[in-house]
C-alpha cells in the first residue's frame, strides 16, 4: 500500500511529461503558463482562510468542545458506541491538524488494535476538512455566498461519521 | 448558514471562555493574593544547618504546597523558583504556563522564619480569555503561512495540468468519465474545460493525492466561475463539486493516515472505502435535492 502511494506521483509526472513530449507540446512553456496563477490564487485565499481558522481557533481554545463532548457522551452510551470517537466527528470538519492530533492521541492511549482507533481512523480516512476546503475553494474565486454548500458538506460528514461506526463494527465482528 | 456557523463558533468560544474565567475568579482557583505557608527542608541538610543562612544562598529546597512535594530553589533572597512536573496540581501548572513556562513558577517570599516560608504565587486572571485571544492571533498568522505554503505545490500541479490539458491527455480521461459527469453536472456544456479539471481533481482524490487535489479543484472552481451567472454566489455545480470534495471519494488512504498508522492501514481500507462511499452518496443526493428545491422556488440560494 505504501509502495503504491509513493509510486503514483512519479509515474503521473512521467506520464504527463512524456505524453506532452510525444504530442510535440512546448512542455516547459506550458508548465510556466499554468503555474503562473498559483501566487495570486494563494493570496486570494488568505482572507477566507484567516476568517475560518481564527473562528475555529477561538472555539477550540475556549474548551467549549469538552462541554459538547460531555453533553454527547450519554447519547453515545445510549446508542452503545464508544464516546471516545465523538471528538473526531466534531473536529474533522473543522481542522485537519486538529484531527490528526486527535487520532495520534487515541493511538497513544488505546493502541492501534482497539476498535476506538479503528473507527476513528476510518472516520479520518473517509471524510474531509469541510470548512477548510470550503474556505480554500470559494476563497480562490472570491465567492462569499456559499448557497447550500456548507449544509451539503456537513450532512455528508455526518453520514461519513455514522457510516464509519457501523461499517467498522460490522467489518471487525 | 456559513454566517451562522462562523458567528456561532466565535460567540460560543468567547462566551464559554468568559464563563469559565468568571467561575475561576469567584472560586479563586488560582489562589490570587493567598499567602501560602510552606514547610521546607534543604535538599542537602548537612551543608546548610541554619535555615536563615540557607536563604542567603542559591540553594535547592524541597517544600510542600497543598500536600504536594515540590523542589524549589531560592534566588536573590526573595524569589522561590518552584519546579513543576506532570504530577503537580493543575492550577500550579496553569499559573506556570501563563507566565511563560509550565514547568516553573516564580513565587515571591513574603516572610520567613525557622523552617517556614510564607510565599505568594504569581497572580493569574482571565486564563481562558487570554488563551482564546492568543489562539486567534496565532491562527490568523498560521492562515497566511498555510496559504503561502500552498503556492509552490499549486504551481507544480497547475503547471503539470496545463501540459496534460494541451496534450489532450485530459480529454481522454474526460471521455471515460463523461456519463457520470453528465449526470452530476448537467449544466456544464459538453466541451467545457471545467469537465477536465473536475475529472482530474476526482482522480487525485481517489488516489489519495491530497496536495494535488486542491490545486486541481481550485482550477475547476475557476472554470465553473466562468459559467456562473451570479459571480459572488455559489452555483449548483460548485456546491455539487464541493460536496464531492468534502466527502472525499477515495480508493487509496490519505498519506497522513499511512504516516500515523503504518501498515495497519491496509486492513482498514475496505471499511474506509465503504464509509467514504456512503458519505459521497449522501453528499451527492443532498446537493441534488437542494438544487432541485432551489429550482422549484426559482430563487438564488441564500
Amino acid at each position: 500500500m505504501q509502495q503504491l502511494s509513493s509510486l503514483i506521483i512519479p509515474l503521473l509526472v512521467l506520464g504527463i511529461i512524456s505524453y506532452g513530449v510525444f504530442k510535440r507540446i512546448a512542455v516547459y512553456e506550458e508548465f510556466i503558463d499554468g503555474a503562473k496563477s498559483a501566487f495570486s490564487i494563494a493570496v486570494n485565499i488568505i482572507p477566507y482562510l484567516v476568517a475560518m481558522l481564527f473562528a475555529i481557533a477561538i472555539f477550540r481554545a475556549s474548551g467549549a468542545l469538552t462541554l459538547l463532548l460531555n453533553l454527547l457522551t450519554p447519547v453515545a452510551n445510549f446508542l452503545s458506541f464508544p464516546a471516545e470517537v465523538i471528538p473526531m466527528g466534531i473536529i474533522r470538519p473543522l481542522t485537519g491538524s486538529g484531527s490528526v492530533g486527535v487520532l495520534a492521541e487515541l493511538i497513544n492511549t488505546h493502541g492501534e488494535d482497539s476498535i476506538i482507533v479503528k473507527i476513528t481512523a476510518v472516520m479520518f480516512g473517509s471524510t474531509e476538512t469541510t470548512l477548510y476546503v470550503l474556505a480554500v475553494y470559494f476563497g480562490a474565486i472570491k465567492i462569499n455566498k456559499t448557497a447550500y454548500a456548507v449544509q451539503a458538506g456537513l450532512i455528508a460528514d455526518f453520514a461519513g461519521f455514522v457510516a464509519a461506526i457501523l461499517v467498522t463494527y460490522w467489518y471487525f465482528s | 448558514m456559513l454566517n451562522k456557523i462562523w458567528a456561532g463558533l466565535i460567540l460560543t468560544g468567547i462566551l464559554f471562555a468568559l464563563g469559565q474565567d468568571i467561575n475561576d475568579e469567584l472560586q479563586n482557583t488560582f489562589q490570587n493574593g493567598v499567602i501560602h505557608p510552606v514547610a521546607f527542608t534543604p535538599v542537602n541538610e548537612q551543608r546548610h544547618s541554619s535555615p536563615l543562612n540557607l536563604l542567603a544562598e542559591n540553594v535547592q529546597v524541597t517544600l510542600l504546597i497543598d500536600e504536594y512535594k515540590l523542589i524549589a530553589a531560592i534566588k536573590n533572597h526573595q524569589h522561590l523558583h518552584i519546579k513543576l512536573d506532570q504530577q503537580s496540581p493543575q492550577y500550579l501548572q496553569d499559573i506556570g504556563a501563563l507566565h511563560g513556562d509550565k514547568n516553573i513558577i516564580i513565587a515571591s517570599i513574603v516572610s520567613k522564619d525557622d523552617r517556614q516560608l510564607n510565599i505568594l504565587l504569581p497572580e493569574l486572571h482571565w486564563r481562558k480569555l487570554r488563551a482564546v485571544t492568543q489562539a486567534a492571533f496565532d491562527m490568523a498568522e498560521f492562515a497566511v503561512k498555510l496559504a503561502i505554503g500552498l503556492v509552490g505545490i499549486m504551481a507544480l500541479w497547475l503547471g503539470l495540468m496545463q501540459i496534460a490539458e494541451k496534450s489532450g491527455m485530459v480529454n481522454c480521461l474526460v471521455k471515460w468519465v463523461r456519463p457520470v459527469l453528465r449526470w452530476l453536472f448537467p449544466n456544464i456544456p459538453n466541451n467545457h474545460p471545467a469537465l477536465g479539471s473536475i475529472s482530474l481533481n476526482m482522480t487525485a482524490n481517489i488516489l489519495g493525492l491530497g496536495n494535488a487535489a486542491t490545486p486541481l479543484g481550485i482550477k475547476a472552481m475557476q472554470q465553473l466561475q466562468e459559467l456562473n451567472p451570479h459571480k459572488n454566489t455559489a452555483s449548483d455545480e460548485m456546491c455539487m463539486f464541493l460536496a464531492l470534495n468534502t466527502s472525499s471519494v477515495q480508493l487509496l488512504p490519505p498519506v497522513t493516515l499511512i504516516a500515523l498508522m503504518g501498515t495497519q492501514v491496509s486492513e482498514l481500507m475496505i471499511p474506509i472505502i465503504l464509509a467514504t462511499s456512503c458519505s459521497t452518496i449522501v453528499a451527492v443526493s443532498v446537493a441534488k435535492l437542494y438544487a432541485r428545491t432551489n429550482k422549484q422556488n426559482s430563487e438564488p440560494g441564500k
